[in-house]
């Protein structure tokens, strides 16, 4: 009866099995996990294991011991022998105590294995040859790229190569692999048309925060515990950071963490229960699960989509004729000859209190006593008058939002107008998608319209018919960039130009004779050659002309850090890659090396001398490489915000593992007294990151209605819904991974869209039906979720799914400040779809999973 | 289960999700389908729809749960196909589940399992599916018995292993 093969016993790893650390691969928590791997035909026994658990016993609820189906796994090594594969949440790491999430706890299940559900892993270097691809050499694809690279260099300038890469760490292979990316792309080849993994430029998400002088991952995940109130803005915790939630977030909320609050609070200073203000148009599950918690200590703002700066903005103006701001701080720890500007345009001191929020309330959706009850939980002093402590943590709602500079900078002024940043239980910025490990040299485009921007848009260059050769790395733009039929549709066509001309006559097999010809289609045709580098053939992958197969998490040293406490480990090597699978940091360096042969061979110096620095044996070597960038790291604690957020100077993958779940926090910092390596718990509490140390602040713009690419449709009564999209519990990103996972697909067979019930009954749909998305971009066939998630003329869909993608009806607008695209917010009409897909809708639950309550 | 409502399930539901991964077996150690014992756990006169009832199995330290729901469900019996059966320890962490329309919830952490749909976590964190028990339904008496589990009861090494 078991839709798929199911376990009723496990295997146990003899005392004598492997060990390793490791990371989660997937969301920005960044659970610790260990690993075990023994031989297949080894066993321990219940008594005596690897686990040191008595195995004998039934575990107990919470402190017991948890290896579940999903956990095991069995791989098999280049050597051609079998081993068990175990990967297990670590109780010792103070991220997650043990506890995994959906996604984390199926880790094992992503292991490469010939015959299981990864098999069609990425094993060989694929040249496109007519309709299909041949298996090649490394060789030979690298002598394509290298000699193809500087052939269209030479000829055509450094910007006929654009890349798309990822910049983050977990599942891409954190600083290893991009400083080898950035050792290739922004020292060596210098295009300024790069672009990473999920948007069509390279920027900063959050440069509204970080031109103020304040890093987006500045609190750690103690904060959360500690906090008086959290606002999740735009952040759906419980689904996309969800262990960050369980074991930090609702342990305040019950009440859990008073005692931690007594030992860290002033002599006096209440401490309760913590408070949570949850901003989002969708009462999703973090909602409704904060809600069956403690309803009476949740408040759920659900602004008008794209509003959300006017919102802070009324917040903040709202504390300060409440004189809820701390005035001594702003003087001492702000630059008040900026204040002006914050103070005429975001506070708007000029419009009298209640015009500013009758005019927030009609833009906002949001009545002023809701504005009101807000700004008190985030900033009016506690009993006594002790300051409240608010952790305020944005990510999606607000980065992907119509104003992305805008929207940010908003926010992190309310936060630090209320001094709500460098004290236990505060702190502002990012929930954070994946992990990170950003280690690059300087990028072309510094910063936002404000500092030397805005970044060239990389999707409308490739669209627009520039560029001749396109690398993408580990993303899938087919399903995750903005507008995706159409930049798909674009890519298909030039792609198709190239392979015409290639095939006319044959394609040679001869690397030098290949490259000639695809110069000869480069100059006669708008041809462009699409390199995919990745772990699976990816949808992009489809028109690629050359395919490169990478190695994934746990088939390489990587080290990255998380969000929550920018907590350093490594994520040990504890398998081989498939086939003939790379690091992307060595596939990089075998391109950068080549181009540094091909132009030494010439006696062109000064080009060689770019691509040198990338002979690297190990990780270990390339990750020293990267921690030069850094600089000095030599300063005393009170000087921390003068480092990099992700400074790792001087630690080293041996280091690390001796560290093991502990790891060490970012900034690293070098004790001048001690010598010693010291980590940053928390940021930002003697000095902002600016030259003089002082928070710069900014006026906000006033609200002027929506861009033309969104604004076309608000009276066309075609399109009546508003449509944003997010993310669900179940899956990871595009789902490379989880569409060949049974407990996944089967619970996802479809990308699926959420209708309010006033307007399900409008649109004659119900719950299991099939619905058709649709605007003037794109359209999207999807299963229908009737619930109260959505507010009536809202509709949501999941981002993107194997089976199609949301972004078929997003807009190419970007924030013309910072080229971040409005991915959050469209319109569309839905209508009915009279087939039915059984197959899928007989294994999909069709109940609501915003509904926790037990009636 | 009984061989003919298997086959009649096989018949009815995901075929192509079925075709596709009967192909990808997941490594590791065969299922023993041997050894569970056959357990009266219930009367099909005595069922009312979404009143579950609760029993122990495979052995007493191990809870479960048998309900009749409203609509027809994977490895359902009875007329209906409405007649289940899962373990009620958390597959995440091992916490309690209780049964509440057509779901089994966990208070812990909130994952959530669908009862008519082979116990699949539809919300929350667990990563394994809840443990459906096998049940068979004697066409004479009414009687329900528990004749296997299929999945892992959280908690052990096996569900037959535990002292």
């Amino acid at each position: 009866m078991s839709l798929f093969k199911r376990q009723d016993s496990l295997p146990i790893p003899p005392l004598d099995a492997e060990t390793y650390t490791t990371v989660c691969q997937y969301c920005s928590a960044g659970c610790g996990y260990n690993v075990y791997v023994w031989p297949e035909k080894k066993s321990g026994t219940a008594k005596s294991n690897a686990f040191h658990v008595d195995l004998s016993k039934q575990a107990q609820l919470l402190s017991g011991f948890s290896y579940t189906e999903t956990m095991h796994n069995v791989i098999t090594r280049k050597n051609g022998h079998r081993y068990h594969l175990a990967i297990i949440a670590a109780k010792e790491s103070r991220i997650n105590k043990g506890d995994y999430s959906i996604r984390g706890g199926t880790n094992a299940l992503t292991a490469y294995t010939p015959t299981g559900y990864t098999r069609d892993r990425l094993k060989d270097p694929l040249l496109r040859k007519g309709n299909g691809f041949v298996a090649i050499s490394w060789d030979h694809a690298v002598e394509i790229i290298a000699t193809l690279t500087k052939s269209s260099m030479d000829k055509y300038g450094a910007d006929s190569i654009a890349m798309k890469f990822y910049d983050h760490g977990s599942s891409g292979l954190g600083f290893e692999d991009n400083w080898g990316a950035g050792k290739l792309f922004l020292s060596g080849i210098k295009t300024q048309y790069l672009s990473i993994h999920n948007r069509p430029a390279y920027n900063s998400e959050v440069w509204g925060s970080r031109e103020r002088g304040m890093h987006e991952l500045n609190y750690d995940v103690d904060d959360a515990r500690l906090a008086d109130t959290i606002v999740l803005w735009g952040a759906n915790a419980y689904e996309g950071a969800t262990v960050f939630y369980t074991e930090h977030i609702m342990p305040n909320l019950q009440g859990g963490s008073i005692d931690e609050k007594k030992r860290e609070f002033a002599a006096g200073e209440p401490a309760e229960e913590g408070r949570i203000v949850i901003i989002d148009p969708r009462k999703n599950a973090t909602t409704t699960v904060s809600q069956d918690i403690c309803a009476e200590r949740v408040l759920h703002l659900r602004p008008n989509l794209g509003t959300d700066w006017i919102l802070a903005n009324a917040l903040a103006r709202i504390v300060w004729e409440n004189s809820w701001y701390d005035g001594d701080y702003l003087l001492k720890r702000t630059d008040m000859s900026t204040f002006e500007a914050y103070r005429n345009k975001s506070l708007e001191l000029a419009t009298p209190f209640d015009t500013l929020l009758a005019n927030a309330e009609k833009i906002t959706g949001i009545s002023r006593k809701e504005m009101e009850e807000a700004a008190a939980w985030i900033a009016k002093p506690k009993a006594g008058g002790f300051r409240r402590r608010t952790l305020t943590l944005y990510e999606k709602g607000i980065i992907w939002n119509m104003k992305n500079y805008d929207q940010v900078a908003a926010i992190a002024q309310l936060s630090v107008m209320t001094h709500n940043v460098g004290r236990p239980g505060t702190g502002c910025g990012r929930l954070g998608g994946h992990q990170e490990g950003y280690v690059r040299p300087p990028a072309p485009t510094p910063g936002s319209i404000y500092a030397g921007g805005p970044p060239k848009n990389v999707d409308k260059y490739i669209t627009g018919g520039g560029g001749k050769i396109y690398w993408v790395g580990a993303t899938d733009p087919y399903l995750s960039t903005p507008n995706s039929k159409f930049f798909k549709k674009s890519v298909k066509k030039r792609a198709a130009n190239l392979l015409d001309y290639l095939d006319n006559g044959g394609i040679p097999s001869d690397p030098k004779a290949y490259v000639a010809k695809v110069l000869e289609a480069f100059k006669k045709t708008d041809g462009l050659f699409m390199i995919v580098q990745d772990i699976y053939k990816t949808h992009t992958a489809e028109d690629a002309m050359l395919i490169l197969p990478a190695a994934g998490w746990g088939e390489a040293v990587d080290t990255s850090v998380n969000c929550h406490s920018r907590l350093l480990r490594i994520y040990d090597k504890f398998m081989d890659a498939p086939g003939e699978a790379l690091p992307d940091w060595k596939i990089l360096a075998l391109v950068g090396n080549k181009l540094k042969a091909l132009y030494e061979a010439e006696g062109n110096k000064e080009m060689a001398e770019r691509f040198s620095g990338m002979d690297w044996k190990t990780d270990a070597e390339v990750f020293e490489a990267g921690s030069h960038e850094f600089g000095d790291n030599r300063v005393a604690e009170t000087d921390e915000a003068r480092l990099s957020a992700e400074c790792y100077k001087g630690v080293t993958h041996e280091m690390l593992r001796k560290l093991g779940n502990e790891g060490i926090q970012t900034p690293v910092r070098q004790d001048p007294v001690t010598g010693k390596l010291v980590g940053t718990k928390r940021r930002y509490q003697y000095s902002f990151a600016t030259k003089d140390g002082l928070f710069k602040w900014y006026g906000t713009d006033a609200w002027t209605g929506y861009p033309e690419e969104v604004a076309k449709y608000i009276d066309n009564p075609t399109y009546p819904f508003w449509f944003t999209t997010g993310r669900s519990q179940h899956v990871w990103q595009t789902m490379y991974h989880d569409k060949r996972i049974p407990e996944k697909i089967l619970s996802l067979p479809l990308p699926y869209v959420e209708i309010h019930p006033d307007d399900a009954v409008k649109l004659n749909l119900d719950t299991g039906d099939m619905a058709e998305v649709f605007n003037e971009e794109g359209s999207c066939l999807a299963l229908v979720y009737v619930n109260d998630a959505t507010k009536p003329g809202l509709v949501f869909g999941l981002m993107f799914h194997e089976r199609g993608t949301m972004n078929d009806l997003t807009s190419s607008y970007t924030d013309p400040k910072t080229t971040m695209p409005w991915y959050k917010g469209t319109k569309v009409g839905v209508k009915k779809y009279t087939g039915k897909l059984d197959d899928a809708i007989k294994t999909v639950s069709l109940l609501s999973n915003n509904d926790v309550t037990i009636k | 289960m009984s061989t003919i409502s298997r086959r009649k399930f096989i018949q009815t539901t995901s075929a192509s999700a079925l075709l596709f991964f009967a192909g990808l077996n997941r490594e590791g150690q065969a299922a023993s389908p041997k050894g569970y014992p056959a357990k009266k756990i219930g009367n099909i006169k005595d069922l009312k729809v979404n009143e579950p009832v609760t029993f122990t199995y495979p052995d007493d330290k191990s809870p479960c749960v048998l309900v009749k729901v409203d609509n027809e469900a994977i490895g359902g019996v009875g007329k209906g196909k409405n007649i289940v059966s899962f373990s009620t320890i958390c597959t995440h962490m091992g916490c309690p589940l209780a049964y509440n329309k057509g779901r089994l919830v966990c208070k812990c952490h909130y994952s959530m399992f669908d009862v008519s749909r082979n116990g699949q976590t539809y919300q929350g964190l667990a990563s394994q599916w809840v443990a459906q028990i096998v049940l068979r339904l004697d066409a004479g008496t009414g009687n329900i018995y528990a004749e296997g589990v299929e999945g892992l009861i959280y908690g052990r090494i096996g569900n037959l292993k535990m002292s």
